[in-house]
Formats: C-alpha cells, sequence, structure tokens
C-alpha cells in the first residue's frame, strides 16, 4: 500500500504543472491577456501629459508583462512551488516575500553608441554602487536602508524603461524617414530583433534625434544598474528573515507558496482566500452532511419497499426539488421567507446579525425572556443558504442508493442469507448496504472540491463572502494569480480526494487492493 | 463480533466531539468578549479625562452655553486677519469656517444618538485612503477623511475645510494654502503643514506604496509641496491648469505621525488603516503596527463611529455601518425588514414600489435628484480610422454623426429601459454644474432630418433593399460594442440596433468583457462604443477626451474627434483661473461639442436614494448627500420632509 501511496503522490506534481500550465496559458490567449487585469486595475486613464507609448511601456515593464508567456508562467511555478532553487527570498513584517531585484531589460546593443564602453562603465558603477553600500548594524536601519535603496531603484528602472521606450520609437522614426523597411510593432517601436536589419547613418538629418536618445537611455541604463546593484548588495545583507528553510545555502530551499498579489483587490492572494475559505467551509460542512443524512435512509428506505407508496413519493419529490433553479429557488425564499412583508421569519443577508457581536455566546434566557446568542443567530443565518444549496442534492444521493441497494438485494448472498433466516434488518443494514458503498464513496470524493469551490449563485443571493464569489469577481476581471491560486487549490485537492477515494475502495471491499 | 464499532460507540464518540467542539466555541466566545471589554475600558477611562476638563473648567467659571462663549462670531468681527503667512502683493482669498450647510441642531425633533445603515452592492476589499480599489473606499472615505477644501453643497463653489485661506498665483504656477489652526485628526493632533506635505511627498508619490492611480495623475502636474511654516504650506505645479487647484485642494489629508509609524509593505497589505480628520472614524482601529490584526476586514460590516473631536461641529448619529448585499431584491426587502437605513433601488424598483404602495412615502424618502455626481451614458463613434485595419469609418462624416443622433430616441429609450427615470443627456457636463449651458438642449429626436443629412452625406438607399448605401454601391454597417454582463446594457443594445435597422442601417453588435474595454479604447479597434462616465466634481479637464492631441493611441480621445475650434477653447479654459470666465468657456465649448457630435449622449441618471423617515434633516444637495448633519428621531416619530 505504501509503495503505492507514494507512487499517486510523486504523479501528482507533474499533474498539477499540466494544470496550471492549461489555466496561464488559457489566461495568456484569451482577449485581453494578463494586461486586461492590471489596466483594469489601473482604472483606466492614461496620464495627462507624455508620450502614451512611454506610459505603456513603464506599465508593462511594472508587471514584466514584456516576458514571453512560459518565462512568466516559470516565474509564478517558482513562487508556487515548495522547493525553491537560487537565492532565498525574504519575509517582510507582513509576511509577504521579497525577491532579489529582477534584472533591467536589455540595452539596446549598436556599436555605434560606444556600447563597448558602456558596458565596462556599468560594470563599474555597479561594483563602485555596491561596495559603497555599507549594511548598517542590524534590524530597523537596516530595513530602513533596503526600503530607501527600493524606492531609489524603483525610480530609476523606471526612468530606464521609459528612455529605452523613447529610443525605440525613434529608432523606428528613423527607419521611416531613411525609408528603410523594417517591422514595426503594433506599438509604433521598433522590436529589439529588428536592430540588425537597420542601416545606421549618422549623416542622415534624422540621426540626431537618435543618438541623443541613445545617449539618454544609455545613462539611464547605468544609474538603473547601479541602482539595482546597491539594492541588491542591500537584498544580500538580509535585511529581513529568510523565508522557508535552506537546504544547500543560495542553491536548494523549501519554503511554503507564495500565491502571489491580486492586482484588481490590490490584496495578497493568500490572505483573501483566507478569508473566504472559513465561509465557504462552514456552510458546507453544515449542508453536505444534511444531504447524506436525508438521502441515503430514504434511499435505502425506498430500496427495501420497492414500488410502494414511499418509494414514488420520496423519488417524485426528490426530483421535483433537484428541477427547481437555484436561482429562482433563493429569491423567493429572500422574498417570502425572509420579507417582512410576507413571513419574514429569516434574516436576508449575511451570517451575522447587527448586533452579534454584542450577543453572548449559548441560547439563553436573559431579563427579555429568550435570547438566541451568537451561536443559535448564526445558524439562523444559515438556514436559507443551506436550504438552497442541499435540496437538489437529496435526488442524485438517495438515488444512487436505492439502485446500489437494489443491485445487492438481487444478489446471491442475499437470497442465501434469506434461507439461513437472517432477519431482514440484518439482511438490509448490515450486508446489503455495507456492499452499497462503494458508489456512494465515488459521489463522496466529486463532492469534496465542490464543497471548496463554494456556490456562486447561493453566495450571491444570500451576500455570503465565500469562495464562489471571489472566484466570480477574478474571473469577471481576469485577476490570473486569483484564478491560478485556486486552481492550484482545487487542483490539490481534487488529487488527494481521488487518493482517498482508491484507499477508502480498498478498506470497503477487501477484494480491492494495490500491493 | 464483540469489538466491533457499534451504534453505541459511535454515539460516544460523537458526543465526545460535540463536547470538545463546544468547548473551543466557547474559548472563541472568550476571545470576542476582549476587544469589547477593552474598548469599554477606554471610553470610561476617556469620559473620566473629559469629566475631569470640564470640572476643571467649571471650577474656573467659563460659562458653559456656547452661544455665551461666542469664539466664532468675533471672528467675523476680526479686524483683519493675519497674513503674515500669505506671499506678499499676490490677494488672500479668505474662507468661511466650515460648518454644517443645514445645522441640525435647528431642526425640529433635533435628537442625539442612534444608528445609521447603509447597502453596499458588493464587497469593499480595502479602506486605505489612495489605495482602495473600488467606489464602497470612497464612499467610507468621504465620511472619515477632509480634503484642505470641498465643493459647497449649495453653491457648488471651492471653499475651504482645512484650509482658511489660500493665495493662487495670478500665473498658476503656485498655490499657498493657509491651514485653520483649529484643524485637527480623530485623535486630537493637530493638522499642519508637514502633514500636506508628507501625504503628497511621502505617500502619493512614494514608490514603495501601491497607490500607482492617484500618482500617475499627481507626478504628471505637480512639481513639489514646499512647507512655509507651521500651517503654511505651497504647492507649485508644472504647468498653469485650472485642474491643479483641485487636484491640490481636493485629495485628503493624512495625518503623518499615524501613517508615519508603519512600513510600506504594511500600508499596501492593510485593509482597514483609515484615520483624518472628518466627522466619523473607524470603530477597529489599529493604532501601531502592533495592532495591525484589530484592523477591519473585508466580510465584516464596516463601522464608523462619530468622531468626538471633530473640529467642526459634532455629527448627531452615534455610529454609521455599512453591509454588503450583493443581490438586487435581497437589498430591498433589507431595507424593508428595516435593517437598513437607505438603500440604492434600481429604477424599477423605484417606480414600483412609489406605484404599488400608496403609504410608501409616509415612512420613506423616496429622493430622485440630478446633482454634481450623477454620471452620463453615450455611444461614442468612431471619428478617425478604426484601430488595426485603418479603414475610416461612416462616422467621420460630420452628418453621420448628427444623423445618428437625431435617429435615435434617447427619450423613448429612458422610458423603455430605465423606466422613465433620467434626462436625455446634451453634452460632456453634468446639467447642474455651472459649466453646463442651460440655454442648450439636446439633439431632438427627428428620423426625417437624420435621413435627410445621411442624404446629404451620400447614404441613399440606391438599390431599393431597404437599406443605405454610398455612390461605390457599399452598405451603411457598422460594429456596435458593449460591455457584456447587464441586462440593461443589453435593452440598450437592442434598441440602438433596432433604431438603426428601421433607417436601414446595418448593425452588428458585438458584446466585450468589460476587463478589456480598456485595450479595446486604447487600440481604437471599434466602430461605436457604448460607455459611461461618472463624476466627481462639477467641472473635470475635457483636454483627455475632446482635445485632438490626446487622439494618439493611447490616450482617452478614443474616437479620435478633433476640431480646431474645440482645442482652442480647451487650452483657454484650462488655463482661465477666474472659474466665473471658465465657465463662459465650458459654455461655448460645450456648443462645439453638440455640434460635432463625436459622442450621441444618452442620459444623464440621477440619483436613486430611498431614506428612512426615521431620520431628520435630510435633504438633496448638489454635491450628494450629507450624511453627518442627519440625525435619529425614532421609528414612531414623522419628521418634517427634506427638501
Amino acid at each position: 500500500m505504501l509503495p503505492y501511496i507514494s507512487r499517486r503522490l510523486l504523479f501528482m506534481i507533474p499533474t498539477l504543472i499540466g494544470m496550471t500550465l492549461m489555466v496561464y496559458l488559457l489566461i495568456a490567449l484569451a482577449p485581453g491577456g494578463f494586461s486586461a487585469s492590471a489596466s483594469a486595475a489601473a482604472g483606466g486613464g492614461s496620464p495627462a501629459g507624455g508620450d502614451p507609448r512611454i506610459a505603456e511601456a513603464k506599465f508593462r515593464d511594472r508587471f514584466l508583462l514584456d516576458e514571453p508567456v512560459l518565462v512568466q508562467y516559470g516565474r509564478w511555478l517558482t513562487r508556487v512551488f515548495p522547493v525553491k532553487f537560487g537565492a532565498r527570498a525574504q519575509i517582510d513584517s507582513t509576511g509577504e516575500r521579497i525577491y532579489p531585484p529582477a534584472e533591467l531589460p536589455p540595452m539596446l546593443a549598436v556599436a555605434e553608441w560606444g556600447n563597448a564602453a558602456s558596458i565596462v562603465r556599468v560594470n563599474e558603477a555597479c561594483a563602485v554602487a555596491a561596495g559603497a553600500f555599507v549594511a548598517a548594524e542590524s534590524g530597523d536601519p537596516r530595513r530602513a536602508q533596503f526600503r530607501q535603496l527600493t524606492r531609489e531603484a524603483k525610480a530609476a528602472r523606471e526612468a530606464y524603461v521609459g528612455a529605452l521606450a523613447h529610443l525605440r520609437i525613434a529608432l523606428a522614426e528613423y527607419a521611416t524617414a531613411t525609408q528603410q523597411e523594417v517591422l514595426v510593432d503594433h506599438r509604433g517601436e521598433l522590436p529589439g530583433s529588428q536592430l540588425g536589419g537597420l542601416r545606421l547613418d549618422a549623416a542622415s538629418p534624422a540621426w540626431p534625434a537618435v543618438s541623443k536618445s541613445a545617449a539618454t537611455a544609455g545613462e539611464a541604463f547605468v544609474r538603473a544598474s547601479a541602482a539595482r546593484a546597491a539594492l541588491e548588495a542591500s537584498f544580500e545583507s538580509t535585511p529581513f528573515e529568510q523565508a522557508g528553510v535552506g537546504i544547500i545555502p543560495g542553491v536548494l530551499s523549501i519554503g511554503s507558496p507564495d500565491l502571489g498579489w491580486s492586482r484588481t483587490k490590490n490584496r495578497p492572494v493568500g490572505s483573501l482566500i483566507l478569508e473566504a475559505l472559513p465561509i465557504t467551509l462552514l456552510i458546507n460542512v453544515v449542508a453536505f452532511p444534511l444531504i447524506y443524512l436525508v438521502s441515503i435512509p430514504t434511499g435505502m428506505l425506498a430500496a427495501a419497499r420497492r414500488g410502494s407508496l414511499f418509494d414514488v413519493i420520496s423519488g417524485g419529490v426528490f426530483i421535483a426539488l433537484w428541477s427547481i433553479p437555484v436561482v429562482w429557488a433563493g429569491v423567493l425564499a429572500v422574498g417570502f421567507l425572509a420579507s417582512n412583508q410576507y413571513l419574514g421569519l429569516f434574516p436576508v443577508a449575511g451570517l451575522h446579525a447587527t448586533e452579534s457581536s454584542s450577543m453572548a455566546f449559548l441560547p439563553h434566557f436573559g431579563a427579555e425572556g429568550f435570547e438566541r446568542g451568537w451561536l443559535l443567530d448564526l445558524g439562523w443565518h444559515l438556514v436559507l443558504p443551506v436550504v438552497c444549496l442541499v435540496y437538489a442534492g437529496f435526488a442524485v444521493l438517495s438515488r444512487q442508493t436505492r439502485a446500489a441497494m437494489l443491485d445487492n438485494f438481487n444478489a446471491d448472498y442475499v437470497r442465501t442469507a434469506k434461507a439461513k433466516g437472517v432477519s431482514r434488518r440484518d439482511i438490509v443494514l448490515r450486508h446489503v448496504f455495507r456492499n452499497s458503498l462503494l458508489p456512494l464513496i465515488t459521489m463522496f470524493v466529486s463532492i469534496f472540491p465542490a464543497m471548496l469551490s463554494g456556490s456562486v449563485v447561493v453566495e450571491k443571493i444570500f451576500s455570503v463572502p465565500g469562495m464562489g464569489s471571489l472566484m466570480l469577481e477574478a474571473i469577471s476581471l481576469h485577476d490570473a494569480e486569483i484564478m491560478l491560486a485556486n486552481t492550484v487549490m482545487i487542483g490539490c485537492v481534487s488529487l488527494m480526494a481521488l487518493l482517498l477515494a482508491d484507499i477508502l475502495y480498498a478498506l470497503a471491499d477487501p477484494r480491492v487492493s494495490y500491493a | 463480533m464483540h469489538n466491533r464499532f457499534g451504534i453505541k460507540d459511535f454515539l460516544v464518540v460523537v458526543l465526545l466531539l460535540a463536547i470538545l467542539g463546544t468547548q473551543w466555541l466557547s474559548m472563541i466566545q472568550r476571545d470576542r468578549q476582549w476587544p469589547v471589554l477593552q474598548s469599554v475600558a477606554e471610553q470610561v477611562r476617556s469620559l473620566d479625562d473629559r469629566m475631569a476638563t470640564i470640572e476643571a473648567r467649571l471650577a474656573k467659571g467659563v460659562p458653559m452655553s456656547p452661544s455665551a462663549a461666542v469664539p466664532s462670531d468675533s471672528r467675523a468681527t476680526l479686524p483683519a486677519h493675519d497674513e503674515s503667512w500669505a506671499r506678499p502683493g499676490v490677494p488672500v482669498n479668505w474662507q468661511p469656517e466650515p460648518s454644517f450647510s443645514n445645522d441640525p441642531s435647528k431642526v425640529p425633533g433635533f435628537k442625539v444618538g442612534g444608528e445609521w445603515v447603509e447597502v453596499f452592492e458588493g464587497q469593499p476589499q480595502k479602506l486605505v485612503p489612495y489605495l482602495y480599489a473600488d467606489v464602497y473606499g470612497n464612499r467610507v472615505l468621504d465620511r472619515v477623511c477632509e480634503g484642505l477644501g470641498a465643493f459647497d453643497p449649495k453653491t457648488m463653489q471651492l471653499v475651504g475645510v482645512l484650509a482658511d485661506a489660500w493665495q493662487i498665483d495670478p500665473d498658476g504656477r503656485w498655490i499657498r494654502v493657509h491651514i485653520n489652526p483649529r484643524a485637527k485628526f480623530s485623535d486630537g493632533h493637530p493638522v499642519t503643514a508637514e502633514d500636506v506635505r508628507w501625504t503628497y511627498e511621502d505617500f502619493i508619490l512614494n514608490e514603495n506604496i501601491e497607490a500607482d492611480r492617484t500618482r500617475s495623475i499627481v507626478a504628471d502636474v505637480l512639481d513639489g509641496v514646499k512647507v512655509i511654516e507651521e500651517r503654511t504650506i505651497e504647492f507649485g505645479f508644472k504647468d498653469a491648469l485650472f485642474s491643479n487647484i483641485l487636484m491640490a485642494l481636493g485629495e485628503p489629508i493624512l495625518p503623518k505621525h499615524y501613517y508615519a509609524q508603519f512600513e510600506p509593505a504594511q500600508i499596501n497589505q492593510a485593509t482597514g488603516l483609515l484615520m483624518g480628520s472628518g466627522p466619523f472614524m473607524m470603530e477597529q482601529r489599529a493604532a501601531s503596527p502592533s495592532e495591525l490584526a484589530s484592523q477591519w476586514t473585508p466580510g465584516n460590516d464596516v463601522v464608523l463611529v462619530r468622531n468626538p473631536n471633530w473640529w467642526v461641529g459634532r455629527a448627531p448619529i452615534e455610529r454609521q455601518r455599512f453591509k454588503v448585499i450583493k443581490d438586487d431584491l435581497a437589498r430591498l426587502v433589507a431595507y424593508d425588514n428595516n435593517e437598513a437605513s437607505m438603500v440604492l433601488p434600481t429604477s424599477p424598483q423605484f417606480n414600483a414600489l412609489l406605484r404599488d404602495r400608496a403609504d410608501f412615502e409616509k415612512t420613506n424618502y423616496a429622493l430622485k435628484w440630478v446633482n454634481m455626481r450623477s454620471g452620463y451614458s453615450f455611444i461614442a463613434w468612431q471619428c478617425g480610422p478604426r484601430g488595426e485595419t485603418g479603414k475610416l469609418t461612416p462616422f467621420s462624416d460630420v452628418r453621420v454623426r448628427k444623423a445618428m443622433t437625431l435617429l435615435l430616441d434617447r427619450e423613448k429609450m429612458i422610458r423603455d429601459i430605465w423606466d422613465g427615470i433620467g434626462l436625455v443627456a446634451k453634452g460632456p457636463f453634468n446639467p447642474e454644474s455651472p459649466a453646463s449651458d442651460p440655454s442648450l438642449s439636446p439633439l431632438p429626436f427627428d428620423p426625417p432630418a437624420g435621413m435627410e443629412l445621411l442624404k446629404a452625406a451620400g447614404w441613399i438607399d440606391r438599390n431599393q433593399d431597404g437599406l443605405l448605401e454610398n455612390d461605390k454601391g457599399e452598405k451603411f454597417g457598422f460594429e456596435y460594442t458593449y460591455a457584456t454582463g447587464g441586462e440593461i446594457s443589453e435593452r440598450i443594445a437592442r434598441f440602438v440596433a433596432d433604431s438603426y435597422r428601421k433607417a436601414g442601417i446595418e448593425v452588428t453588435t458585438r458584446p466585450i468583457d468589460w476587463a478589456r474595454y480598456q485595450d479595446l479604447l486604447k487600440s481604437r479597434d471599434f466602430d461605436a462604443i457604448t460607455l459611461a462616465w461618472s463624476a466627481n466634481s462639477p467641472e473635470s479637464d475635457p483636454r483627455q477626451t475632446y482635445h485632438s492631441e490626446s487622439m494618439a493611441k493611447g490616450r482617452d480621445n478614443f474616437s479620435q474627434w478633433s476640431s480646431p475650434e474645440a482645442d482652442t477653447l480647451i487650452e483657454k479654459g484650462r488655463r482661465t483661473m477666474d472659474p466665473a470666465t471658465r465657465m463662459l468657456v465650458w459654455h461655448e465649448l460645450e456648443r462645439v461639442i453638440a455640434d460635432g457630435q463625436p459622442y450621441t449622449f444618452i442620459r444623464v441618471a440621477p440619483w436613486l436614494r430611498l431614506i428612512k423617515r426615521d431620520f431628520g434633516n435630510v435633504r438633496m444637495y448638489k454635491t450628494g448627500l450629507s450624511p453627518e448633519e442627519y440625525f435619529f428621531v425614532g421609528p414612531t416619530s414623522s419628521a418634517a420632509p427634506g427638501t
């Protein structure tokens, strides 16, 4: 059994990678791609001054959108994957990871601009900046140092990215002016790959604009590299605690997954999920046992008294319930059961009454008669959402139980048991039911991931801030980070549930073995 | 068989688990009581302090009645203000002391206390100034923070709030602001010039703080903030524009002593770090980095309590609560069940309530009015070459654009789609704003005139197939782009398509994800697109959307409309510092835009609000509502209706 389980566990890794890669590619290929959520978060509207193409370049650099999709996926994977390579991230005071500063986009290399000299200059400037950095003794001053350097490096990088975009635009304009046919991308810039094919003519009247722009960009590159080097030196002085556990220093470490930052909500994805998940779990932990407690006995009874009035009525009622759309039922429940104009039996929305924070915990008799207390208040708020979640589930499970039981009723061993004189009660409970468990286990496995993903409709109607609403908002705003984090989570849980099902099969049925 | 796990064992285990569960839950309950106990203790302490101050005052024999104290009246009769802080030679613009627009204590039935409950349609994620990402953050922020200035609810003039005077450079390159010496934050710290400088230079312009949205605007125009003396601050601007003044005076001012104790990363991650100088303050406060866990987090009601130190006065209502109810119907039911004091109904809901319940207005205010925050919806026509194809659309001809407006019955649209609630929009300026010319009326619905214009532009049904063609035999067809996901936008799309098909124009509808809208606007890849702008102030800089220089790809003149006349007016208007003269320029611009019809303006959306009559002093202002003036009368009373 153990080798089997460990083999299955190892197979989960490629499966998860495949799943996330699929989702990642789907998001990247969808119209708008990754930039959609970022630009939605930026709130639209472009700055009033300056060339919008330069602003766009800065924006794309900020979210590293210019890299190929697979490189971006690789970066995401290293953040999420628990085994990390390279320098360890550090954890700031809020628990967020800080990574070593990102590489700068390369400067366009053209010999005429004295780039060879400029590479020397860049290295020199970096060495000077890194050498000039003296880490503060420890603790707070060192962190303050790091923050100041981060601010400077960000500003320098932004200036450089802007200058680089300016240079690309200048080159594209130069190409047009000198009537050279090169590919210009949809932003009206010259892609780096086209540079080699460009004939550079210092005598052309369009040239001075290019060389001026190149000089500015070169200077900006030197400055940005120096600022980055200083920041890197500061990072290496470990102003913050290192994340995870190191295995081989500087090469291999193990750390918890970093789920990233949601751009549309401007918050870490991890804490968004931590807020939503308990709520969804709470509702489902109440709802699912309820489905099982109602439908399994009904299914058993219906099978035992096949064709009786009970069988027909329970089947009919459950199928009727199953066919009511949740949207409609939810709206009716709010309109008639919750509205004071009609019955007003239940609260309209949310999980707690306004005054619940000042309530006692358990129900009790107080000065004003019965007081329901915090716990009962929560239960009272849960009634409508839970009812809406469960009523459709009865039909499937009870029919499944009934069918499995009927199969077994016709089996030989039942006849033998009957012939032996075993009581009917024992036949149903000890023999037939135990043997009908397998399909129920399969059902449970498929239900388990659904418990975590939450119900979009119910959560919206009853204003429950659970996983369903989080995911729905993420999808409509193309928030890739939330979608991916959710994929990883649901993926892990589904795979674990499948494994659990296989183990349970072996426990429930001695004939199954994985030796 | 004896050692099998039987039903009895199962029951024992369940019982055990239940006992453990309740034990655990009761431990949670204990924990819940701690903050309550602590806040009670804190309140008792602060009450003690205040009692001590009052006793000390009593002992000194200071008059207790505010009318006897007359600090504000004496201020008015002071011979001259101290102007030593000002730049010489430039007139100082002294502002009236901030106060309630309509003093609640003078309204009959005035009472102190009570709770006001508002409902949000979506979950706010963050209540941190400049970092919040939704309209709900703004609604809470408005009650907690104050800027140096604001628009007066009655006159819509820019008046001082934290500022008691300012000087504006006649050339528009700087503004020097003097802060009211009485102004203080909710924790009692005075508002100083350093707080203002810090808010701009070390918060908004700090790259480590995720305030990009405001930063990109501020960084473009601001050229340094200088502290002149303790209460005097000077903003420098890169260019002389009227909007600079709004930017400098309008942004909320943050307390440096509070926010500076948090690291940028903590501020970026925070959900409820909100403190200001306004009439209310957050109930759940994190006073220092060690208390970050006690801040408000999404999923809980937002609760504001009255700011006892509010320097302007005292808000009558004790607490303001904001709940989240996402479903339209559930929101209205909650309001009906008295779980909310105010709700934003949909247009059909609003009309149905007034129609079906005769006595509805006896217990509720049903408010409907256009104010400076009312937005407008429109269809933008592609006046230039379309996106990647570079093809000119029929709308490059002004006659066609005019005809499109004449062919669209906007009155009927409002009647059918919005249940008759709304006004036909006529231009980019809000009809309540002084920037809009009241004598200008929208183009009428006049299909014959529209067909005539199309004929003049060469679009005639040449082969009698019911569709219009030009002289090359090309059919008149266009693509109508709209955002998916709303019933209203679907209905608009159907109405628009039907209207133009009747005139012989082929319309294809193209629903697009909202998340992609920005990209589409930037790339100009559309023939006609529908959008709605919302507003936050009576005027905004029209350069972004109407100047021909904003036609460059990526900027906001996405309909690529260019008019030299409009360009001149825009340049003139945005450099005119005097509001009255500027309004005249905007009036002219409004006419030029109406002539050019780059957009077909559809509807100005009035505000709809249902408010319980349990509250008094409810008034509709040109700036919106002022809940800090309301007072709670109690459920049985029927207060005098607001005006």
